[in-house]
């Protein structure tokens, strides 16, 4: 492969991920605390949920879609899991009943979207006031909290050495990349993202994909409703808030473009990567939060330029 | 070529950031304490920060204060609290943003053997006993004794008799349970007044005004609110001023905030419950200082709580 080629394929995920290897390095020579195998370790498991939401984000984002209700779902389907965890429900079919209804919330998304012909940031952003209203509804408010030791192993437990909450995410990152990259499903994404009027020429249903699509999305949220409700020992109706941003904005440093067609779960894992190591290095490093918000949006900033000079090259 | 110029660009940059937000680090040879509220962009918060930097300066702590951007993210506070214990802190002050949320957090700092010190909201002393975790002290004022001082204010200002709104915390959050709960006590002895509306405006001033404007919608004769925090309280009044009813309702609320200290000094607000939040974060380090020297504490530490109104 040529090197223009390459860079044209490959340079944006090379250049997150250099990024992110040059992030580790400052914060190594700023402080004794951040390359340890415990510190690491922790950044993991605190990116793990935002990362979880992202794919889901990643591939509505692809079709040229958005989801802003990712947050309020996490929040609805976390309520609802808790609830029948309570209830004395096995934890396996609460688990089932969390999804599904985060993956109710997310098909509603895609019907509105795919049938009823709404744009994606207004139906969703009406998903996330609905969802966020059910939660806050049908828990009068107040968080429902105390779970069992076999529910808390879903965060707190250790596969090896390594944080339950990281062995899911790379589960997930890996079935996704899977799908993404060697299904019809995949391909079809990309497919409808790159241009939705040919992917209809061409035969493509793509309103049943799209509807597929949110409800993914839908689903993974609930699924980062589980750990976080486990990691937490409790599910609050006002969990959850402004996670799609931090979601979307991890998809975007991971160099998903938000005009649809282009983009890669790898890029998004290290996007999703970039947010936690910062947020933990500038823990670390004792910086007032405020400073911390300042970054983090100069990180989105320069990532998006990124892209604009690729895309020069590209043309 | 353009991107490798870029990249190299922004890592410079990202490093001239880290280097220049950097405090004193490890300046001075004291221990290292971390005070972690809610939030730093509410003057309750900000005031207790200063009360910790005057304590850490005088015993010569390197302080270390953060918090999440909002007030309800219990996720991200966790978070700043397990990234407090990478660092090594060497004792943990920290005001809960969720009352049972912040249990699992406080377990991993005794698994690491940094004592966590309460301040102003408690952990739920139920769910931390259940899990086995132990905190040093608690540190703050007893909001149920406020909520009643407010309550009884209440009741003397409409002489027994009167509708009353109500304007909530986030439920669930034990300050603003207990002041609500303080008030119906007080207020429980005077049968002729009548609670019409109790929702929750969740701490902010936004909220305060919107939600008051719709319950003055629906009980236009309303006679006295009593807001659970001064931002609420704050917000209330533009409504209440908005619909031309200024000096009809009579406004008790809770903190203090200088903002409502003036109101109640121009008579625009009857009164607010002062809590000390800077007496707060100046006991917490001052604690958290003998911890670390050996020394046994109180498992309580109450901070003085009054109510401020025009005549003192």
């Amino acid at each position: 492969m040529k090197r223009r080629e390459f860079i044209i394929h490959y340079g944006r995920q090379f250049g997150t991920l250099l990024g992110l290897i040059g992030l580790c390095v400052v914060l190594w020579i700023l402080t004794p605390h951040f390359l340890t195998v415990s510190n690491l370790l922790n950044v993991a498991q605190q990116t793990s949920i935002n990362a979880i939401i992202a794919v889901g984000l990643t591939f509505v984002i692809i079709t040229a879609g958005i989801d802003l209700s990712v947050g309020s779902i996490l929040a609805f389907s976390g309520v609802v899991l808790a609830s029948v965890l309570r209830a004395g429900c096995p934890i396996a079919l609460a688990m089932l009943v969390g999804l599904a209804v985060g993956m109710m919330c997310g098909l509603l998304n895609g019907v509105l979207i795919s049938f009823g012909r709404i744009p994606p940031f207004i139906s969703t952003l009406g998903m996330m006031s609905v969802a966020r209203g059910s939660a806050l509804l049908y828990t009068s408010g107040r968080p429902i909290s105390g779970f069992s030791e076999n529910f808390r192993f879903l965060a707190t437990g250790k596969i090896l050495f390594i944080p339950a909450p990281v062995v899911i995410m790379l589960a997930v990152y890996l079935i996704a990349y899977f799908v993404l990259n060697r299904t019809k499903f995949g391909r079809y994404t990309y497919a409808i993202g790159g241009n939705e009027e040919a992917a209809i020429l061409s035969g493509i249903n793509v309103k049943l994909y799209k509807t597929m699509v949110y409800g993914i999305c839908g689903m993974l949220s609930a699924l980062g409703a589980i750990i976080l409700t486990a990691r937490l020992n409790s599910a609050q109706p006002i969990a959850g808030m402004m996670y799609e941003l931090d979601a979307i904005a991890a998809t975007v440093i991971g160099g998903t473009s938000l005009m649809g067609g282009q983009g890669s779960v790898i890029g998004t894992l290290i996007g999703a990567f970039i947010m936690g190591v910062l947020r933990n290095g500038l823990n670390l490093l004792g910086v007032s939060s405020f400073f911390q918000q300042v970054v983090i949006g100069s990180v989105i900033i320069v990532a998006v330029l990124m892209d604009m000079a690729l895309k020069k090259q590209r043309d | 070529m353009r991107t490798t110029l870029l990249l190299f660009t922004s890592v410079v940059l990202l490093a001239g950031l880290a280097g220049c937000g950097r405090n004193r680090d490890a300046e001075t040879q004291g221990p290292t304490i971390a005070l972690v509220v809610k939030t730093l962009n509410n003057p309750f918060f900000m005031d207790m920060q200063r009360g910790a930097e005057e304590s850490a300066n005088r015993l010569g702590v390197n302080l270390i204060v953060q918090a999440a951007d909002r007030e309800v993210d219990v996720e991200r506070q966790m978070q700043i609290i397990e990234n407090l214990i990478q660092r090594k802190v060497d004792a943990l002050c920290v005001t809960p943003s969720g009352t049972t949320e912040i249990v699992p957090a406080i377990l991993k700092a005794n698994q690491s053997g940094i004592p966590v010190l309460i301040v102003d909201t408690r952990a739920d002393v139920e769910a931390l006993e259940k899990a086995g975790g132990k905190t040093a002290t608690f540190i703050g004022s007893d909001n149920y004794e406020g909520g009643k001082i407010a309550g009884a204010f209440m009741v003397e200002l409409l002489g027994g008799a009167g509708k009353v709104a109500i304007l909530e915390g986030i439920p669930g959050h034990e300050t603003g349970d207990s002041r609500l709960k303080g008030f119906h006590e007080s207020i429980s002895v005077a049968p002729g007044i009548e609670v019409v509306a109790s929702q929750t405006a969740n701490w902010e001033r936004g909220q305060g005004f919107n939600v008051f404007q719709n319950i003055l919608e629906a009980n236009p004769d309303i006679d006295g609110l009593f807001a659970a925090n001064d931002l609420m309280a704050l917000g209330a009044m533009e409504a209440i001023s908005a619909a031309g009813k200024t000096g009809q309702i009579i406004v008790v609320s809770f903190d203090a905030l200088d903002e409502a200290r003036e109101a109640v000094e121009k008579g625009l607000m009857a009164g607010t419950v002062a809590q000390y939040p800077k007496e707060m974060g100046r006991i917490a380090i001052e604690y958290a200082f003998k911890v670390l020297q050996g020394e046994t504490i109180p498992e309580y530490l109450p901070v003085k709580i009054e109510l401020v109104k025009k005549e003192n």
